[in-house]
């Protein structure tokens, strides 16, 4: 239980730093902007209690917000991703049991689950965050195609980031 | 009541969830009034220190780049000292000497925090309260525009890139000092809007727009942009343009914050104005 803790603080830490130092500084002509810093909330253990992935949620995107002055836009999101999150994995839920102490992984639950899951909520997250930073409708469509590209790009990177710990998760 | 109990407990996490978006949506709406308040000290502390830092090591890769740029300034300022300029001896023309009234200070400062890829951009500079920096500051680079100081810690201030949706800039045609607004409409950090040109104004590709000085923020005359495409509107009442920023705001490394010496005597008469008018 400690061991899976630690781990996740480890994970909380390795992707502010992630997304502030090297994430925050890409540019591709104005569109395209990761936000890999959520696959913190992705991979939360299955029985983690409500209020603590609240909870955590609102610190990540709080702290992510400190390092770009945009103090409440992150963590609203970030919120209401993990507001989100149970009853995402309720509905797809493929009926098989979830082990305890697991994490949502690609190789546990499969690629069509973890494709379902993920999108869902990098998309969740994604619309949040440019409707909330833009906060008006007139430019909804250059939005539309700012979340679009822009989920495109985190998912690329949630799912090398799956393979790439594919050999190591037992 | 203890039905009322029972039903918190059973929706505590409606509750927590609501009461989480509502302080983060607080926080986000009310982000002006917060601007200086221990939240921002405090995390601007940390959060400058760590970006410090990182931009310890990203400033090596620019280092040639700023050479020729302090190069192109140094030039620049070698030809307006007084052994450049001709000496008339019929002294009629009034000299104005930087040095006899000193309007404004300059102050140079490292960004080591910077973006160009959001809708609303900022800045962060390693100099704050301690330095003179204060609210409402103009930033630039040489002679180009860059943004203005919106929230100050003692050692830090973060500064409103003209890539954000509130930043407006008040300019005006060079060649013929009509005035417009400049805006940036997201997308590419190089090109940006010009809107309200009345219709009278000839505009062709490459016309300079520098400011006005309409504003308390900007000094007249630093550099904007070019022109860089134009429509003719045939319904409307302004023509539409957009703009290339003279600034490359991908690679700002080193810049000047501008301390307005006479700001204090500006905004006194300002407000002496403003209250006989009542």
């Amino acid at each position: 239980m400690t061991i899976i803790f630690l781990k996740n603080i480890g994970r909380f830490v390795f992707l502010i730093l992630f997304q502030v130092l090297i994430l925050n500084n890409i540019q591709f002509g104005g569109y395209i902007n990761p936000y890999f810093y959520i696959y913190f909330i992705l991979l939360l253990p299955f029985e983690t209690p409500r209020w603590l992935l609240l909870l955590s949620a609102f610190l990540l995107g709080i702290l992510l917000d400190a390092f770009t002055n945009t103090f409440g836009l992150n963590a609203s999101a970030c919120v209401l991703m993990a507001f989100v999150r149970p009853f995402v994995i309720s509905a797809i839920s493929t009926g098989t049991e979830f082990m305890v102490g697991h994490s949502p992984s690609l190789k546990n639950q499969g690629l069509k689950w973890f494709a379902y899951y993920s999108i869902i909520l990098v998309l969740v997250h994604h619309f949040a965050l440019f409707y909330l930073e833009i906060f008006r409708f007139t430019e909804f469509f250059q939005t539309l195609l700012r979340v679009l590209l822009s989920s495109a790009f985190t998912l690329l990177i949630v799912f090398i980031a799956e393979y790439l710990s594919y050999p190591t998760e037992k | 009541m203890r039905y009322l109990l029972y039903f918190l407990q059973k929706q505590y996490i409606y509750f927590l969830f609501l009461a989480l978006e509502a302080i983060s949506l607080l926080l986000l709406f009310n982000n002006n009034e917060y601007q200086n308040n221990a939240v921002t000290t405090v995390s601007n502390r940390f959060a400058g220190a760590l970006l410090n830092m990182s931009s310890n090591v990203s400033e090596y890769f620019s280092l040639r780049r700023v050479n020729r740029i302090l190069a192109e300034d140094n030039a620049k300022l070698h030809s307006n000292r007084s052994e450049a300029f001709y000496k008339s001896d019929t002294s009629s023309f009034y000299q104005n000497d930087s040095l006899y009234k000193l309007e404004y200070r300059y102050i140079s400062a490292r960004v080591i925090n910077n973006s160009t890829n959001k809708r609303n951009n900022f800045l962060m500079l390693n100099k704050g309260h301690r330095q003179g920096i204060e609210n409402h500051m103009g930033v630039i680079m040489g002679n180009r525009i860059v943004g203005q100081v919106v929230s100050v810690s003692d050692h830090f201030c973060w500064v409103m890139s003209l890539l954000n949706k509130d930043s407006r800039i008040s300019g005006k045609f060079k060649k013929n000092n009509q005035l417009v607004n400049i805006e940036w409409g997201g997308g590419n950090y190089q090109i940006g809007e010009v809107k309200e040109i009345p219709k009278h104004v000839v505009i062709h590709k490459g016309d300079t727009i520098i400011t006005s000085g309409n504003s308390d923020i900007f000094p007249e005359g630093l550099m904007i942009g070019t022109i860089d495409h134009f429509t003719i509107a045939q319904e409307e009442n302004f023509n539409y343009a957009t703009i290339r920023f003279a600034t490359d705001f991908n690679s700002l490394s080193f810049v000047e914050v501008l301390i307005d010496m006479m700001r204090k005597e500006k905004e006194d008469l300002k407000n002496s104005f403003k209250s006989s008018e009542r």
